[in-house]
């Protein structure tokens, strides 16, 4: 069964990778899953200077999914590179880093910098955090999105995968953009933003007030904005939001996802990117398909 | 101050219920067929838990790991019931299967040859029967302030009579021992016996009044913490704790959930 995928020049032996900040590639896994199982791995966002995260708390469950407001603490580029990059350049799966910035400089000096190492495959523009002072923004602004990925697309070589926000009107509109900005895919979708109150102190539960919605919950709206997206664009699509089993992988994948990723589930069910890999190796094989490129965004009538 | 990681890699495992008991209405007690986790679980150490298959509720549950019997393969968790997800495992018979991740977080250094006081409340006590036990083993003298608002709510007294030197028994409501502000007879004992380390668990007033005998300088104390927890294992970053003098945040997960007191801001 062949499940390679290719972005934007990259091959994956398999179209699963965790998605950006859900799965630390740390040795506590080693009893449960090994970091070179997914096609790729993806980092953490992170920063050109350490960033300490958000007020908790952090986290609050909501019905089959959860609300972040983490912030993305990190301990900034350097310390990234010295300490963590050689991690997960050893796995001998592509790497893909997140990166993300205040400012449009920010962008071009980091993708520079994490070019420079020449340990990284990939690269993502995080341009859809909801938990950011100017986060959600860069996805949402046709004039701004464009102009990120553009410049980030003249100072590096890496293929560029730009992450967007399904917190906007028509985010096949802003996949467009993407793509006509030089992006060479684009990770559908960052989370959904929104808040919990809690009804006794009469206050936003979370610290930071509003954060991300992830899980099971978003799940359709996710696979639609992959299926919105797949006939306006040409660029491999990596199909992100509330995968929880195979079948919703699959799912994904019918509706245009080239390769798939994995969000919040790793934190349920720490061996849920093998179980959706040799899912998909299966619902292919019972269904008399050679490879997954077969299947890509079939679900289009 | 600098706390160690030293993470025993957890695993990802299934328990058989092998007993199950509601001591008091409203706490759950059960004993857990699991080899792995008793064999390497360590004072201090806590295991995540789901008992249904459903994606709502989606999180599975921290709890500490009460006692461990390594010989028969069995760990002890002790729940209070206060929503969904705990209100799930309390319909479990005996027989039904657990899925659970551990052991997690870090082990508490275990004194040898010392005299430590434990205060803990409601809940909390759970969390400190393992060191008390294994203090004991150790030669160290365990003195235990076990508070609640009432008497039928004093979880683990058993347990926690059976690991201490003393175990006296604080209660709002003075249904049963010492009543209500418990700070005097505390100042009392700790004045006379001077023990080595407080820890404490479930109270803010007892992590304060640690606090206070830590900064004295005689006795280090320590707190157990508890955080909204999504994955237990330092992927997530959700289950922040304020760092004290020094700015950001520990993960209660990756660099507890046991604390140097002095280290970390109490409510
Ligand atoms: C390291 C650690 C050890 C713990 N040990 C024990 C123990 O031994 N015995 C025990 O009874 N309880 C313990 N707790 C608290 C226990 O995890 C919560 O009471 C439980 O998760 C509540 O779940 P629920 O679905 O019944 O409540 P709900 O209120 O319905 O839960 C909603 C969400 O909030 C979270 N949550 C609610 N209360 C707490 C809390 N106090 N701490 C952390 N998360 C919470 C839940 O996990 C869930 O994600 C521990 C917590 C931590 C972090
Ligand atoms: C705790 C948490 C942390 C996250 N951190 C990041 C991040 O640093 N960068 C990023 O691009 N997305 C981040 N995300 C978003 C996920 O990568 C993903 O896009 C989103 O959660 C939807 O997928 P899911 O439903 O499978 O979780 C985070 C999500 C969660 C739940
Ligand atoms: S619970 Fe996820 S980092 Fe601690």
């Amino acid at each position: 069964m062949d499940l390679n995928v290719n972005i934007a020049g990259v091959i994956l032996k398999n179209p699963v990778m965790p998605a950006s900040g859900t799965y630390e590639c740390n040795s506590i896994h080693d009893n449960i899953f090994s970091p070179d199982e997914p096609g790729a791995i993806v980092s953490k966002t992170i920063f050109i200077n350490s960033r300490e995260g958000n007020a908790p708390p952090r986290i609050c469950e909501t019905p089959c999914g959860m609300l972040n407001s983490i912030g993305i603490p990190t301990a900034g580029v350097n310390n990234f590179i010295r300490d963590r990059l050689p991690v997960l350049a050893g796995f001998g799966v592509p790497v893909v880093i997140s990166i993300a910035g205040n400012s449009l400089e920010d962008f071009c000096k980091l993708a520079g910098i994490i070019e420079s190492t020449g340990k990284a495959d990939l690269l993502e523009l995080n341009l859809s955090c909801p938990n950011l002072h100017h986060g959600i923004e860069w996805a949402r602004d046709k004039n701004e999105l464009y102009r990120v990925i553009k410049r980030v697309k003249e100072v590096t070589n890496l293929p560029v995968i730009a992450k967007l926000s399904p917190s906007v009107t028509d985010i096949s509109e802003m996949s467009l953009i993407a793509e006509s900005a030089g992006a060479d895919a684009v990770a559908l979708i960052n989370t959904y933003k929104g808040m919990k109150i809690d009804i006794n102190k009469r206050k936003p539960f979370l610290g930071n007030i509003a954060g991300g919605l992830s899980g099971p919950a978003i799940h359709p709206l996710a696979v639609y904005a992959v299926y919105s997206s797949f006939t306006k664009i040409s660029i491999p699509i990596i199909g992100t939001g509330g995968i929880a089993s195979w079948v919703d992988a699959v799912e994904m994948i019918l509706a245009g996802a080239a390769a798939v990723g994995i969000g919040m589930y790793n934190f349920v069910n720490p061996l849920i990117m093998r179980e959706v890999i040799s899912g998909i190796e299966a619902y292919l094989k019972d269904n008399n398909f050679d490879s997954i490129t077969e299947i890509t965004g079939i679900a289009h009538l | 101050m600098k706390i160690k990681n030293n993470l025993i890699k957890p695993f990802l495992t299934e328990g058989r219920i092998k007993a199950r008991k509601n001591e008091y209405t409203g706490y759950l007690d059960l004993l857990i067929e699991n080899d792995k986790i008793a064999e390497h679980a360590m004072p201090g150490q806590f295991v995540m838990v789901r008992g249904w298959n459903s994606n709502d509720p989606i999180l599975s549950r921290p709890f500490d790991i009460v006692q461990v019997d390594p010989a028969n393969g069995l760990f002890r968790l002790v729940i209070k019931i206060t929503g969904e997800g705990t209100g799930l495992l309390n319909v479990l018979r005996s027989g039904s299967r657990l899925v659970i991740t551990g052991p997690l977080g870090n082990p508490v250094e275990v004194p040898h040859g010392e005299k430590i006081v434990l205060l803990v409340r409601g809940v909390g006590a759970a969390a400190v029967v393992y060191l008390a036990e294994s203090a004991k083993n150790a030669g160290t003298e365990v003195y235990t302030f076990l508070s609640a608002s009432a008497k039928n709510r004093l979880v683990c007294r058993d347990y926690l009579k059976n690991a201490s030197k003393d175990l006296n028994i604080i209660t709002d409501d003075g249904s049963d021992g010492y009543h209500g502000d418990a700070r005097d007879i505390l100042e009392r004992f700790i004045n006379k016996s001077k023990p080595d380390r407080i820890y404490t668990c479930g109270s803010g007033r007892f992590a304060r009044f640690a606090d206070e005998q830590d900064r004295k300088g005689l006795i280090k104390g320590f707190v157990f913490l508890e955080s909204h927890m999504a994955c237990g294992m330092g992927d997530c970053h959700g289950c922040a704790v304020k760092k004290r003098d020094s700015g950001g945040y520990y993960l209660v997960c990756k660099d507890g959930p046991v604390f140097p007191v002095n280290s970390v801001e109490l409510d």
